[in-house]
């Protein structure tokens, strides 16, 4: 992966969002994740968890010129799998279920920011495809597996996303 | 014989699982059925044995958005089985932090959820495009409802910091100074949100609704009132059961409150509004003048405009009881447990939430019985679905689905809170 050149994709302050619940089997996957992340990422990135109301994420990129979010996926044939999907390039499936009074998903957070050009300009969303969202179950085995790749990415990313200066703190 | 049915089989923008049947014969809606398949989630037996110092945490999981209306409704049950009163500073408080509720519910729900409807976009973010300034307006003031619930309950979602007697500790000034700062941008967003909902196309449609809502004396309710309506209800909350009843119906997991001898009844902002008005701070009802809102509005479509008053009220309740504010009195009035019976009603964003608990001397739960506002509201969503819908037969299915669709978000209902029921036996006739 070459570093972003272009300067309009350097960002100086990073957001990372692990999301999902944590105690419903592989939607843990976001928080593990983030709780990997602990110590990997210079001091101009900020690891967060959320679980709940996305429309949160409004309040919490503010400030930030980079947005990395780690979530778990619906279930598509491979647990685990990874997919990496940039906003810009492609639209990011959105949830009827989120669409509800009480709670916007990532998608519709993300889909508002940009109508009111409040997003961060740049955004990445980690997709980790889950197995099982049971209540009050771990992780799956083969999800729980991908944590460290997933977490692997997630620095990469920020190295590329960051100035060659602040992006050699990374892994120091 | 001319039949057709048209269904909308996944609700979008009200929370919670639910489809709409309505059936069509002749000319005539022959039935409209808003039906919850939301499975039950037995909060009510969850409660018993537990002690009533988990009830408060407990219940405010019932919902997401609305958890101060459960909590409130719990402690006043439990304070009333106790012999506990509630007053002064704390009460004000209590009303404090359902003012962040209303703020955030309502200012979420007017501009997020319902608005699009009325101008036929899609959703919010679609909105967004062409009405961004409304749209960061709904996003400061669930902003600014959430800082307070975080603020005086602890966290914004599921708070932890009520319980029986009062609250585990009281903010600091310095915690309080920046509320008000938020609270007071609330105030103008709310001014120009409801100049802004009034000017939205409306349809011509009213109904002679039973409206029911708490009345005290004094203040526009949240916490505390008698049980009035505009039939002739003038009761106390402990004497529920004998105006109101619920029932079972096949097609919802939750269960439908009826007034016993008439039927359907509205609880929520219309019903509060109709039933006291007079009790408003007189900028609202200047602000409800200027936009040519009357005393009582029979008219569900414009539930809108009200929630946009309640907004402006909650706003300005919050700023005057911060105010006042002095942190060095005592967080929480002490109390003995002791078996008893109590009852707890209060002014959810949706409308009344009834509460009742059978307490045993060591404090442990009996029983509980909790009836949410949108379970209340069910037949009346049924009702206005049948009358909207039987105005525009000759239509097209898509427009008398959407305005079907609009209709229920009227309520701004709220099934997951409304599907609770402990008995499962469904009867077929």
């Amino acid at each position: 992966m070459s570093r972003a050149t272009d300067g309009e994709r350097l960002a100086h302050k990073v957001l990372v969002v692990g999301i999902g619940n944590p105690v419903r089997g592989d939607d843990a996957i976001g928080a593990a994740v983030a709780k990997a992340l602990a110590g990997r990422l210079p001091d101009n990135v900020a690891i967060r968890t959320r679980a709940g109301d996305m429309l949160a994420l409004i309040d919490d990129w503010d400030g930030f010129d980079a947005l990395i979010c780690i979530d778990a996926a619906v279930p598509m044939g491979t647990p685990g799998r990874i997919h990496r999907i940039d906003p810009k390039d492609e639209p990011l499936p959105r949830d009827p279920v989120y669409a509800s009074s009480h709670a916007f998903g990532v998608a519709e957070a993300i889909g508002l920011g940009q109508a009111l050009n409040s997003a961060p300009r740049n955004i990445v969303v980690f997709a980790i495809e889950g197995a099982s969202f049971e209540r009050g179950a771990p992780m799956t085995p083969e999800v729980a597996a991908a944590i460290d790749e997933v977490a692997d990415r997630v620095v990469a990313e920020v190295a590329q996303l960051m100035p060659r200066e602040e992006a050699a703190l990374v892994d120091a | 014989m001319a039949t057709k049915s048209i269904k909308v089989d996944y609700l979008a923008r009200v929370e919670g699982e639910g489809a709409l049947d309505l059936h069509i014969k002749d000319g005539q809606v022959t039935a409209a059925q808003l039906r919850i398949f939301e499975p039950p989630r037995f909060f009510e037996a969850f409660l018993r044995g537990r002690s009533y110092a988990e009830t408060p945490d407990i219940v405010a999981r019932i919902c997401g958005i609305c958890p101060i209306a459960y909590q409130m409704s719990a402690v006043h049950a439990i304070e009333q089985a106790f012999g506990v009163t509630v007053d002064g500073q704390l009460r004000a408080l209590r009303r404090l932090i359902y003012c962040g509720e209303w703020i955030e519910s309502h200012g979420l729900h007017v501009v997020m959820l319902h608005a699009p409807d009325f101008l036929g976009f899609h959703d919010a973010i679609q909105m967004a495009g062409d009405h961004a300034e409304i749209v960061q307006g709904g996003l400061a003031l669930k902003k600014a409802g959430n800082e307070l619930l975080r603020v005086l309950g602890g966290r914004e979602i599921h708070p932890i910091n009520v319980k029986a007697g009062g609250f585990y500790r009281l903010p600091t000034r310095a915690e309080m100074a920046p509320v008000a700062e938020d609270l007071k941008r609330a105030r103008d967003i709310a001014v120009d949100l409801v100049r802004w909902v009034a000017k939205l196309p409306f349809p011509d449609y009213e109904r002679d609704y039973e409206f029911v809502a708490l009345r005290h004396p004094d203040e526009y309710p949240f916490n505390e009132g008698r049980l009035v309506s505009n039939r002739g209800i003038d009761v106390d909350i402990s004497e529920f059961d004998d105006e109101f009843e619920e029932r079972h119906v096949e097609h919802s997991t939750a269960l439908h409150s009826v007034v016993k001898r008439r039927g359907p009844y509205l609880v929520g902002p219309l019903a509060r509004y109709a039933l006291n008005y007079e009790l408003l701070p007189q900028s609202v009802k200047d602000l409800a003048a200027e936009i040519g809102l009357g005393p009582v509005c029979k008219n569900p479509f414009q539930s809108i405009i009200v929630r946009a008053l309640e907004v402006l009220f909650a706003c300005e309740e919050a700023l005057r009881i911060i105010d006042d504010y002095d942190p060095s009195q005592p967080a929480s009035v002490p109390f003995e447990t002791r078996a008893g019976v109590g009852y707890g009603c209060t002014e959810a964003p949706r409308g009344i939430c009834w509460h009742r608990y059978e307490l045993a001397d060591d404090g442990s739960i009996v029983s509980a019985r909790i009836v949410p506002p949108t379970s209340q509201n069910q037949p009346s969503i049924e009702a206005d679905l049948a009358a909207v819908a039987s105005t525009m037969l000759n239509e097209t299915d898509d427009r008398i689905r959407h305005r079907c669709e609009q209709s229920i978000r009227n309520y701004d209902p709220c099934i997951s809170c409304s599907v609770h029921f402990l008995n499962l036996t469904i009867h077929r006739s």
